[in-house]
């Protein structure tokens, strides 16, 4: 027995226990079926290895505020741990690590100088995948919420895209990989690319990646494309990538965005949203050549579209041309020569319209004397007749007539008698008969009673 | 009769006011004091129209090769 049991004095008689003691009867305590080989469901913590074993914290979280409510310490030791990891890797595609819920079967072991913990003898590793796979899903149905689950997927590429941001990790396999393949490419077609180191596994990856892309964001006119990319090993730590602040960031990134951060059965969240996802490295770099190659020989083919163009063009030009050459000398004489003939032309013509007019004129002329002629006698003959007319009215009305008759006219000093007083004796008076005159002297003047 | 100085044209202009030389020529409205200044004119773009394109050949076969070349 030990020293600590003989002082019994303040403890009415009922020894202390040796800590060793105690330890020995917890110990004793959790020796028992109900903790021994059970299921226990669980988030792993702090996941390191050490000398073959591994060692992690199996905590639960309140769902609500995120805070641990439960920890205890677990091991699987070396001697089961090889095999408990390879069978988990290969069924969730993810090695044991941090932030994984898992569902592992233990016992509850009680080490006299370590303490409590879980000594986990086996692991259900689809527990694991269904809850990864809920996760994922979780986060996708946040992402469409929020209506930016096609944003990164929507943009347009840049054409051609030759300036290429990488996120990863400094002196990665895969980063090497990345550029050995883009630098090597057969088309000798001039990349640009610029390493923004993040850290591509573990708790901090995502706030890594995140504090890459805002430096990227920073000088994006730099830029054409992200690559996040990471060497994949046969299993990674791809659950860091299912992180809703990663994806969104990546959703919104205003430019594409490839991933090729694991191999085929590794699908992330990430490659859900990202614009383009390949499963390696190298066939991001491949990709992205291609799409190069295929701008360059897109231009190819405008290049010779162009110069069989050019080349109708300028012989189309030269015909035209030729055409005119060919006319030029011949244009000129013939203008003169239809203007001759039209001249020509012109002077027919006029002949032919005057001498048209001329005749009926000239017709016309020639009958005119004699016209003049029949008008002129006609008009005498007419006169004639009229003043034969007007002699015989005269006739009527002449004295002769009346002095024809017998009457007589007798005038003194010219003028005609007609009264007795007229007259005195020894005038001479004058008398006119039809065929002469007849001078008188007056004797004898008998007036009227 | 004014004319616009040939260097000032481009080479379309110059190949249509060629053509719509031509054409006056060509018609019965051509004014044939004017002939001469049309043949004069037309013999003018002419030239200038061919040495153009014969420039612009020689330009395009040099740019053409330094497209191959790349």
């Amino acid at each position: 027995m030990s020293v600590a049991a003989v002082k019994a004095t303040d403890t009415g008689g009922v020894p202390a226990l040796t800590l060793r003691e105690l330890n020995r009867r917890i110990a004793g305590q959790l020796a028992v079926p109900s903790l021994q080989n059970v299921w226990v469901v669980a988030e792993l913590s702090d996941v390191r290895q050490s000398g073959g074993h591994c060692y992690f914290e199996l905590i639960d979280k309140n769902e609500s505020t995120g805070i641990v409510d439960a920890r205890l310490r677990g091991i699987i030791w070396a001697s089961v741990f090889p095999q408990l990891s390879a069978r988990f890797s290969a069924y969730t595609g993810q090695r044991l690590a941090t932030g994984l819920k898992v569902m592992v079967r233990g016992s509850v072991n009680y080490h006299a100088a370590y303490g409590m913990s879980f000594v986990v003898n086996a692991i259900d590793p689809s527990f694991t995948m269904g809850d990864i796979e809920r996760r994922r899903r979780e986060i996708l149905k946040r992402l469409e919420a929020e209506g930016i689950l096609e944003l990164n997927r929507s943009l347009e590429w840049n054409c051609p895209t030759l300036r290429i941001a990488v996120v990863s990790a400094p002196g990665a396999a895969g980063y090497g990989d990345f550029i050995n393949q883009l630098y090597s490419n057969g088309s000798r077609l001039r990349f640009v690319t610029r390493l923004f180191p993040a850290v591509m596994q573990g708790e901090r990856t995502a706030a890594s990646v995140i504090d890459a892309l805002d430096e990227i964001n920073s000088q994006v006119d730099d830029w054409d494309c992200v690559v996040i990319i990471r060497g994949g090993g046969a299993t990674s730590d791809l659950v860091s990538f299912d992180n809703y602040e990663l994806a969104a960031n990546v959703a919104q990134f205003p430019l594409p965005v490839i991933v090729g951060i694991g191999h085929e059965r590794d699908v992330t969240v990430l490659d859900y949203i990202a614009n383009m996802r390949v499963k390696t490295p190298t066939a991001a770099a491949e990709w992205l050549i291609g799409q190069a190659q295929e701008a360059l020989d897109n231009l190819r083919v405008i290049a010779s579209d162009m110069l069989r163009a050019v080349n109708d063009k300028l012989g189309g030009c030269a015909t035209q041309l030729a055409y005119i050459e060919g006319q030029l000398p011949v244009a000129p004489a013939a203008a003169v020569e239809r203007a001759r003939s039209r001249l020509h032309q012109a002077s027919v013509s006029l002949v032919s319209a005057s001498s048209g007019r001329l005749a009926p004129e000239l017709a016309r002329l020639r009958q005119m004397p004699q016209a003049i002629g029949v008008a002129v006698h006609n008009l005498l003959s007419r006169h004639c007749d009229r003043l034969d007319a007007k002699r015989s009215l005269l006739d009527a009305l002449s004295p002769m007539a009346t002095l024809r008759r017998g009457y007589t006219i007798t005038r003194v000093n010219g003028k005609a008698v007609t009264s007795v007083s007229d007259l005195a004796a020894g005038a001479v008076i004058v008398t006119s008969v039809h065929d002469g005159t007849v001078e008188s002297t007056v004797t004898t003047l008998n007036p009227q009673k | 009769m004014e004319f616009t100085p040939v260097k000032d044209l481009t080479y379309n202009q110059a190949v249509s006011e060629l053509d719509s030389i031509l054409r006056t020529m060509q018609s019965d409205a051509c004014d044939i004091d004017k002939l001469a200044a049309y043949t004069r004119r037309a013999s003018e773009l002419l030239r200038e129209c061919r040495r153009r394109l014969t420039a612009t050949d020689e330009e395009l076969k040099s740019i053409l090769a330094d497209l191959e070349n790349q």
